[in-house]
């Protein structure tokens, strides 16, 4: 009986406390902007939701983002680690909205199922920005801009690069047996650079055996490329879609007493591979372990923040901006390659 | 005559590795009709040069050998406190980050930091002091297992994270990766020798130390076990503390495969096919008695499981329902009403059979 | 005293629940109130509570039915599966297969009963370890959410999007931000339904005699026979009734986030048991409330916003801090519950 008055009073209290908050704060708003403001100073507010920390160009991602809204830059970072869960971001924006930040930059974990709350920041007058993976909405009027890699335009070098190498070669491009480790189904980095796989693979008569999703990480990679290389014994290519699923595969490779090289003609196994950020990978490229890597660059910091700057002095930033990218190869067999008529070079890693 | 037969049968039906067996024969069976190659073991070369075995076969001891060790220590924490520890994936991203930590140190470093050695024993002083933190939850505050190591589980992979700023530190040095690879000159993974170490370590002990038989004691009635003269509390703390060491060397063969780690992918759901294994295994998950060896048997069948069905092109994902399907039939079949049913039924049989030729 | 008449055979029990209950609640409040007065930042806006519900609207229905099971003294971790499983089935019908809205409702529901009748038969009528069976059944849910489609993806059907855009709205509890731009105060359909699923469970719990069986078989196995319970029966009901609204919570985070895809409600059936125990159910069976569930559920939400609010903002703040919360309440409910058996 006690506990119950005891409870019952608790609740009361606790009530008396909400309710004059709540009906202060919601008639008297302009004095908690100005409390607010007085709070940050002269700070802008950026709230982030990033969506996890799975690979090393993930944490690359983070860091570029933290390093360039520092409060000497005069910003205010609100970060927020999505865990790779959708709701976890969800909650994260409607958070924003509520700790009235001033803009919101997005990384979405998936592309599908942002509608709702990106009209809810529009809503509130906040102007979303996406970063990295884009996001399907019926309305792009929805977020402000988005800031990226072109994924399929990192798929089509490293084929087209491909195509050009096994030419040099002399290696006929029916004997190719690829097989693709694809990062999570529906991220924009894995729906990219599978299309310009699949697209290449049509285009110049690969047989690609089979497209197997590892995650993006290397343990899942390793354990993929294995059942893969006991499934078939004659893949010749392994396409992977993110550094650390190379890595991984590359274990696998060893492990079966296999070798990662790109002489195919004589029983070695080329990895293709994607990002560039992570160190033992770029050292694999100059041991010849990866053939060839895709750079994806993951310091958005700088051009978020160059967006946001021009938002504030009221300019239209382009609604898509992508980052320079390059190619890291082992040899100068193909020195630079032509996509749609445009011509990248292509840069040879060398042993620092 | 018929009295002899009977008793021979429920016998059968009543005997703890029976199951597990018949669950092995099965497969062994399926995979020789379905292509016998699934036995076949090649030797070849790695990249360095060094003679490797490789097959379906040599796959199964392979990645089966951090479940089996996972195995001996949740099934003696199972029969003491009849409660399954679910942290033990958790704990192993921790030991795992703690022996980079140690290996690496701070800042990008080419060389290793420390001998293997040291790293591996402060994982095991580590993973020993978060089993026991999880042994005290359960044996002094006598929290529900399951419910006191959700901490560890909610926690671990974070604090795995914590420990190295939530940096991937990678181990350039080749040797490292002996230990979930291979040792230069034999041909056999060298993860299945650590389990087979842990194998004759777990008998030796069973054998000659009154663990086994106490354990049992505590988890069959503990309070007359108390009466007797033991101390339910310290044994249920010192079997937690030998999960902790097994979970150390886990945690060492794990990151010896990679040569780094990834926190929340490391050892993933390890915990449910650890307690899957010790059920397989025909173990009452109430505690109690245990056999060890079905335990051990339980894992295998699990990897065993898992490879045949990469092999028929099951997909990682969908891995999980064929496996949910297979796990059904084997614990329905090893539950005590059914097997009671089973072998009053083959007893009625054979006892109508008797009575005909009798006749 | 009225709990005391109205419990009749398991008056003891009913107390240690509203003691636990009530450690809950009073660590909710003030955790609530210390955040309003130390870090402000929107904890004094209503819709960061709301926004709590609306988030985990879901987890509350799972929860209360995991407390249920627990209260029987079983567990069921297939939930989380149950629910990704059933947001995936009804996106694919309603997306692909061209259903309707109570088409989904009804198959969200079967799916539930489904694995209720399943599970139940198993655990009740065969025996078999409860952790195991819904082991089993998590794998097997989430295996197939994948067979079903292994692609995430939006839903656009129409009826539907209007469905999950529906807010009620609260008068009197928005407020205007600080670009003059006026947001209301809202809550999503999904509250609606969990606070009553809540409702409901905590008066069949409370006042009915089918709810106060499940209280005697978790207590007491051997009493609840000898007082005539049918305790197979109830255990095979509280497995349907947790299975149910798992296929009921499936479809409210469908409601929610508006697509399937085979990652969804990860890891859910733990948030769902750290919930129960966090709101005084224990696992060893016979004590528990759905009112503490629900406050379990706020309290681990609202844990993890102080935290990311207070500038601890490396992911690995959230899981430590989860962890010290439910190792706390372990404690004080491990530490009142011997002192309380001393004195009695």
């Amino acid at each position: 009986m006690k506990l119950k008055r005891l409870l019952v009073s608790l609740i009361s209290v606790s009530l008396l406390f909400l309710a004059p908050g709540c009906a202060k704060k919601s008639i008297d708003t302009t004095e908690l902007s100005q409390s607010d403001s007085l709070e940050n100073g002269d700070l802008t507010v950026i709230g982030f939701s990033q969506l996890g920390a799975e690979s090393d160009w993930r944490s690359a991602n983070t860091q570029s983002m933290k390093e360039t809204f520092t409060e000497e830059n005069g910003y205010r970072l609100i970060f927020e680690d999505g865990q790779q869960k959708q709701a976890n971001q969800i909650m994260a924006i409607r958070k924003f909205i509520q700790q009235d930040v001033d803009y919101i930059v997005l990384a979405p974990v998936t592309e599908t199922g942002w509608d709702t709350v990106l009209r809810e920041a529009k809503d509130a007058g906040i102007p979303v920005i996406i970063v990295d993976r884009m996001v399907d909405v019926d309305d792009d009027s929805l977020y402000e801009c988005w800031v990226g890699s072109d994924f399929k335009l990192e798929g089509l070098k490293v084929c087209t690069w491909l195509s050009e190498y096994c030419k040099k070669k002399h290696i006929d491009p029916s004997t190719l047996r690829i097989v693709d480790l694809q990062g999570n189904l529906g991220a924009t980095a894995q729906i990219g650079r599978t299309i310009g796989l699949s697209e290449s693979a049509r285009k110049y008569g690969w047989s690609v055996l089979e497209y197997v999703p590892a995650d993006f990480t290397q343990t899942k990679g390793r354990e993929v490329m294995s059942n893969l290389l006991e499934k078939y014994n004659n893949i010749n290519v392994v396409y992977c879609e993110n550094d650390n699923e190379a890595l991984g595969a590359i274990e696998a490779i060893e492990a079966a007493g296999r070798k990662a090289g790109s002489d195919i003609k004589n029983g070695e196994i080329m990895v293709l591979s994607f990002d560039g950020v992570n160190e033992e990978a770029r050292k694999y490229v100059t041991e010849n372990k990866i053939s060839c890597i895709a750079e994806c660059n993951p310091h958005h910091g700088p051009r978020v923040k160059g967006i946001i700057e021009k938002l504030k002095s009221g300019q239209e930033p382009p609604k898509l901006s992508y980052v320079g990218e390059e190619i890291y190869v082992h040899d100068n067999a193909v020195d630079k390659i032509r996509i749609d008529n445009i011509e990248y070079s292509i840069t040879v890693l060398e042993l620092e | 005559m018929n009295k002899g037969k009977s008793f021979s049968f429920s016998k059968i039906f009543r005997n703890q590795l029976i199951i597990p067996l018949a669950a092995l024969v099965l497969l062994v069976l399926f995979n020789l009709i379905m292509d016998p190659n699934f036995f076949k073991i090649t030797l070849g070369q790695n990249s360095l040069g060094n003679p490797v075995l490789s097959g379906s076969i040599i796959t199964i001891l392979d990645n089966g050998s951090e479940l089996a060790i996972l195995a001996i220590g949740m099934t003696l924490v199972t029969a003491a406190s009849g409660g399954q520890d679910i942290s033990v994936g958790a704990n192993v991203a921790i030991a795992g980050s703690v022996m980079l930590r140690i290996l690496c140190g701070k800042g990008d470093n080419a060389e290793m930091q420390a001998p293997v050695i040291v790293a591996f024993l402060a994982a095991c002083v580590v993973s020993m002091l978060f089993g026991a933190f999880n042994g005290v939850l359960v044996a002094y505050f006598k929290i529900q297992p399951m419910v006191a190591t959700l901490i560890l589980y909610t926690a671990g992979r974070s604090i795995a994270a914590w420990i190295n700023n939530n940096e991937l530190p990678i181990v350039n040095d080749p040797s490292f990766g002996y230990f979930g690879g291979f040792i230069p000159g034999i041909p056999m993974p060298t993860p299945f020798f650590i389990a087979i170490a842990c194998l004759i370590v777990i008998t030796l002990i069973l054998k000659f130390t009154t663990l086994g038989l106490y354990t049992q004691a505590v988890g069959i009635n503990e309070s007359s076990s108390k009466l007797n003269g033991l101390n339910p509390k310290v044994i249920k703390l010192l079997t937690f503390v030998i999960l902790g060491l097994c979970v150390a060397v886990v945690g060492f063969i794990k990151v010896s495969r990679i040569s780094t780690i990834n926190y929340s992918v490391i050892a993933k759901d390890i915990e449910m096919d650890a307690i899957l294994a010790v059920a397989l295994g025909g173990n009452a998950l109430s505690g109690g008695k245990f056999n060890m060896y079905a335990s051990i048997l339980g894992a295998y069948i699990i990897q065993f499981l898992t490879t045949t069905l990469y092999k028929y092109k099951v997909s990682a994902d969908a891995l999980p329902a064929y496996k949910a399907v297979v796990v059904i039939l084997l614990v329905v079949f090893s539950a005590p009403t059914v097997r009671e049913w089973m072998s009053k039924t083959f007893n009625n049989l054979k006892g109508k059979s008797a009575k005909k030729e009798v006749a | 005293m009225e709990n005391k008449k109205k419990a009749g055979f398991s008056v003891k029990n009913m107390s240690d629940t509203n003691l636990l209950l009530t450690i809950t609640i009073v660590i909710f409040f003030l955790m609530y109130i210390g955040a309003m007065i130390f870090l402000k930042k929107g904890f004094l806006k209503p819709q960061t509570f709301f926004n709590v519900l609306n988030t985990n609207a879901a987890l509350i229905i799972t929860a209360c039915g995991m407390s249920l099971v627990m209260i029987t003294g079983g567990i069921d971790i297939s939930v989380g599966g149950v629910v990704a499983l059933v947001s995936m089935s009804c996106a694919v019908l309603l997306d692909q297969k061209g259903g309707s809205i109570p088409q989904a409702i009804l198959l969200a529901i079967a799916i539930g009963l489904a694995y209720g009748l399943v599970q139940g038969v198993l655990v009740a009528y065969l025996d078999i370890q409860p952790f195991i069976v819904s082991l089993a059944g998590m794998f097997f849910a989430r295996g197939m959410t994948t067979i079903v489609n292994n692609q995430p993806f939006n839903v656009a059907h129409e009826g539907f999007v209007a469905l999950k855009d529906t807010r009620i709205i609260i008068p009197c509890l928005g407020s205007v931000n600080k670009k003059g731009v006026f947001i209301p105060a809202y809550i999503e359909i999904g509250v609606i339904v969990a606070l009553l699923v809540v409702i409901l469970l905590f008066v069949m719990l409370r006042w009915t005699k089918f709810g106060r069986r499940f209280y005697a078989v978790g207590g007491n196995r051997q009493s609840a026979l000898m007082l005539g319970i049918n305790v197979k029966f109830t255990k095979f009901m509280s497995h349907i009734i947790c299975s149910t609204l798992a296929g009921i919570g499936g479809f409210v985070y469908f409601m929610h986030v508006g697509s399937g895809s085979p990652s969804h409600a990860m890891g859910m059936e733990m948030n769902a048991i750290a919930s129960s125990i966090i709101g005084g159910t224990m696992l060893t069976g016979g004590v528990g409330n759905i009112i503490g569930t629900l406050f379990g559920v706020m309290s681990l939400s609202t844990i993890q916003n102080i935290v990311s609010s207070a500038g601890l903002d490396q992911a690995w703040w959230t899981g430590i801090t989860i962890a010290a919360m439910l190792c706390l309440f372990l404690v004080i409910q491990s530490v009142v519950m011997a002192f309380k058996k001393k004195n009695s």
